[in-house]
Formats: C-alpha cells, sequence, structure tokens
C-alpha cells in the first residue's frame, strides 16, 4: 500500500460488526469511519458494547460478522509493524505485580520499537508516579498512571483506552488529557484516539467525534461540534437522552 | 489573555474562544497587534483538544480579527474597537436571555435576579477569578 493510499484511508474503519453473547447482542451492526487525528468519545452505559467494541478492534475478540481495520490492516491479522503503533489501555489495566514500576516499563518497552526510555520517564514524571515502587503496592489509580505511560511511552499513532481515568483523581485527569496531544516533535500526522469514560465532562474537553453506544448499537455518532449545535445540549445530555 | 473554557456547556469550546476574543477587542482590551497565545500553548493551559482552538483561531482569521504573524504566531489585527458602550451592548444579550430564562425557571422575582448581577458584576471588578468550572 502506497502512503498515499493509506493516508486516504480512515485510522479505524468497521462494517457491520455483530457479536452475541447468548441471544444477547454485545455489538449489532456497527459500522464506524474514524478518520485520522480525531478523538472520538465512546460513551454509553456499562454493557452498552465499549469495552467489547475496542476488543474486536484490537482483534483480542472475534466478531460473529462483518469487519474492521486499523491503520489499514485488519484487525483478525495485525501485523508487528502496525501493532507497533497503537496503544491500548484496557479496563483492568493488565499489569505484573511482581516487577518494580521501572522494571516494568523497560520490560514492555523492549517490545517496541519506538519505544524511549527518556518519554517513559518523563511520562511519569508529568503523571506523579513513582518509578521505584512495586506494582503490587501501587494504589489502583496509580496503576492506572501505569498502564497509561506503557500505552504512550512508544508515541502511537493510534490510542485505545478503555475507561482510562476513572481511578484518577482530578489533577491526574487533566495532565492525562494534555499527554493525549503531547507527541515527538518529528511527528508528522496527528495522534487518533478512540476512548470511552463514563467521565463526561472530561471527554467534552478533548474529543473532536462521540459515538453513542447502546446494547450494542450505535445510537448517534458524528462530528462534536456539529452534534453540540445541532441539539444545543451538553455531551451528558444527549447521553441521557439516546439511552432512554 | 486570560481564556474561561467550560467544557460541559452547550456552547462548543471552539464558539466559546471565538466569542472571547471578538469580546475582548471589541471592547478595546485586547490591542491590535498583541499575540495570542499559541494553538499548543492555550491547548495546554486548558487541557483541551489543539484542534478546538486551531479551529476558533481560523475563524477568527477568517473574520479579519486576527493575522497570522510570520515568526510570532496569531496576533490581533488592526480593527477598530466599538468604542461606544452602545454598541457592544447587543453582545452581552445571548448571556442575559439565557440567565433571564434560568431566573424564570426558579421562580425569582426580577429585583432578586438584578441584585444577584449587581453583585457578581462587582466580584467581576474585584477580579475574582472564575475560570474552568467542572
Amino acid at each position: 500500500m502506497t502512503s498515499l493510499e493509506s493516508a486516504l484511508e480512515s485510522a479505524v474503519q468497521t462494517h457491520d460488526l455483530t457479536l452475541r453473547y447468548g441471544g444477547r447482542s454485545a455489538l449489532e451492526g456497527v459500522s464506524l469511519q474514524v478518520p485520522h487525528g480525531a478523538v472520538v468519545g465512546l460513551v454509553g452505559r456499562n454493557g452498552a458494547g465499549k469495552s467489547t467494541l475496542l476488543r474486536c478492534l484490537l482483534g483480542l475478540t472475534l466478531p460473529d460478522s462483518g469487519s474492521s481495520t486499523l491503520l489499514g490492516c485488519h484487525s483478525a491479522a495485525l501485523d508487528d509493524g502496525t501493532r507497533g503503533r497503537i496503544g491500548y489501555v484496557s479496563q483492568t489495566g493488565d499489569l505484573l505485580p511482581w516487577l518494580k514500576v521501572w522494571q516494568h516499563i523497560a520490560y514492555i518497552g523492549s517490545f517496541y520499537p519506538a519505544w524511549q526510555a527518556e518519554r517513559a520517564h518523563r511520562l511519569c514524571q508529568r503523571l506523579a508516579l513513582r518509578e521505584d515502587a512495586k506494582v503490587a503496592a501501587l494504589s489502583v489509580g496509580d496503576q492506572q498512571k501505569l498502564a497509561l505511560v506503557m500505552a504512550l511511552a512508544h508515541d502511537p499513532d493510534l490510542l485505545f483506552l478503555d475507561e482510562p481515568v476513572a481511578s484518577l483523581d482530578a489533577l491526574a485527569r487533566r495532565e492525562f488529557m494534555r499527554l493525549l496531544f503531547e507527541h515527538d516533535t518529528t511527528r508528522q500526522a496527528p495522534r487518533t484516539v478512540l476512548l470511552s469514560s463514563h467521565l463526561l465532562t472530561d471527554l467534552e474537553r478533548v474529543v473532536s467525534h462521540v459515538v453513542l453506544l447502546h446494547e450494542g448499537r450505535v445510537r448517534l455518532q458524528g462530528a462534536w461540534d456539529a452534534l453540540q449545535e445541532q441539539h444545543h445540549q451538553a455531551l451528558e445530555d444527549l447521553f441521557v437522552a439516546v439511552s432512554t | 489573555m486570560q481564556f474561561s473554557i467550560q467544557p460541559s456547556a452547550a456552547e462548543p469550546i471552539y464558539r466559546q474562544i471565538v466569542a472571547q476574543v471578538r469580546r475582548h477587542v471589541a471592547s478595546g482590551q485586547w490591542r491590535a497587534g498583541e499575540e495570542l497565545p499559541s494553538v499548543r500553548a492555550l491547548a495546554q493551559a486548558h487541557a483541551i483538544n489543539p484542534m478546538t482552538v486551531s479551529k476558533a483561531y481560523s475563524l477568527l482569521e477568517a473574520e479579519g480579527l486576527l493575522e497570522r504573524r510570520r515568526g510570532m504566531g496569531m496576533v490581533i489585527a488592526a480593527v477598530k474597537p466599538t468604542s461606544r458602550a452602545s454598541q457592544r451592548l447587543p453582545l452581552l444579550a445571548p448571556a442575559l436571555q439565557a440567565a433571564a430564562l434560568q431566573a424564570a425557571q426558579l421562580g425569582l422575582s426580577a429585583d432578586d435576579a438584578l441584585a444577584l448581577f449587581k453583585r457578581c458584576l462587582q466580584d467581576q471588578a474585584r477580579g475574582d477569578p472564575d475560570d474552568d468550572q467542572p
């Protein structure tokens, strides 16, 4: 694929993604197109399908039907090159508790060609995360910070975040919002971000697009400014209106 | 140059920025040649998306209120401030109409609402900050 072709493609694309668990629709006909550089807020109640959608996009869960691509690559067949350009924070964090923070960072970092120890170190400082602490002894909030450091330290082109700030205090959340937009000065294209969060006030600061999910279906999607001007509502009111 | 951003307001953030620049320029508080914070600086200061700031600046540039100066970024263009207060008054109308609606919904008397507005004006004059309400 030429660089022109990949530039014209969406950063994330899904076509009719469907997944059912025992008769219940986890995802139903989800079709999305996320342009490069978009910051997409994934909004919905618990069980609406946000985590499932992110897992399908990353190829961690296979849908029953439909397809999705990340950076032009099929989710079920992500090559190492593409994987190295993606950062992910799951709801559970997926940390290795027996390591110290700096060891954890160094270990995971070794898998990413674009990893920079200096950048990881700066991220820890910005988030006020002590690198000599044992991962097992970290508070839930600090564990979340560590997960964020690891998702950002290789300067990913595509970032997926599942409830990334739920356990962070207000200061750390604000700092996290800033870090979403920080990257190497050498970076040409803006980073594409998909984040799900219950903390709608935080989403409203940073999103360029929103996708509202309800019972596995997309109820509303589009550029956030346009939706706000159309509905004259804050995100929370729109969310409530669509979920009832 | 201080900006006040309310992320949860029904008004998109980029419009809030545009409206604030218009008001400050209309009153003459921000003068021609004054440099605005860079897109990155403003975005970082308020932890908002840089594209939002970029959008606001582009709109203001298209309106002629801002101009891009080489090596400097965005500056206030040479626009005559709307000198008479009576010409600037209509710019306040939208905010007051919204407040009047809320007062009616709360069942407040005009006297009570006006007294409250007067106190708010006095707070502003004293320089009490009101930035970034959650």
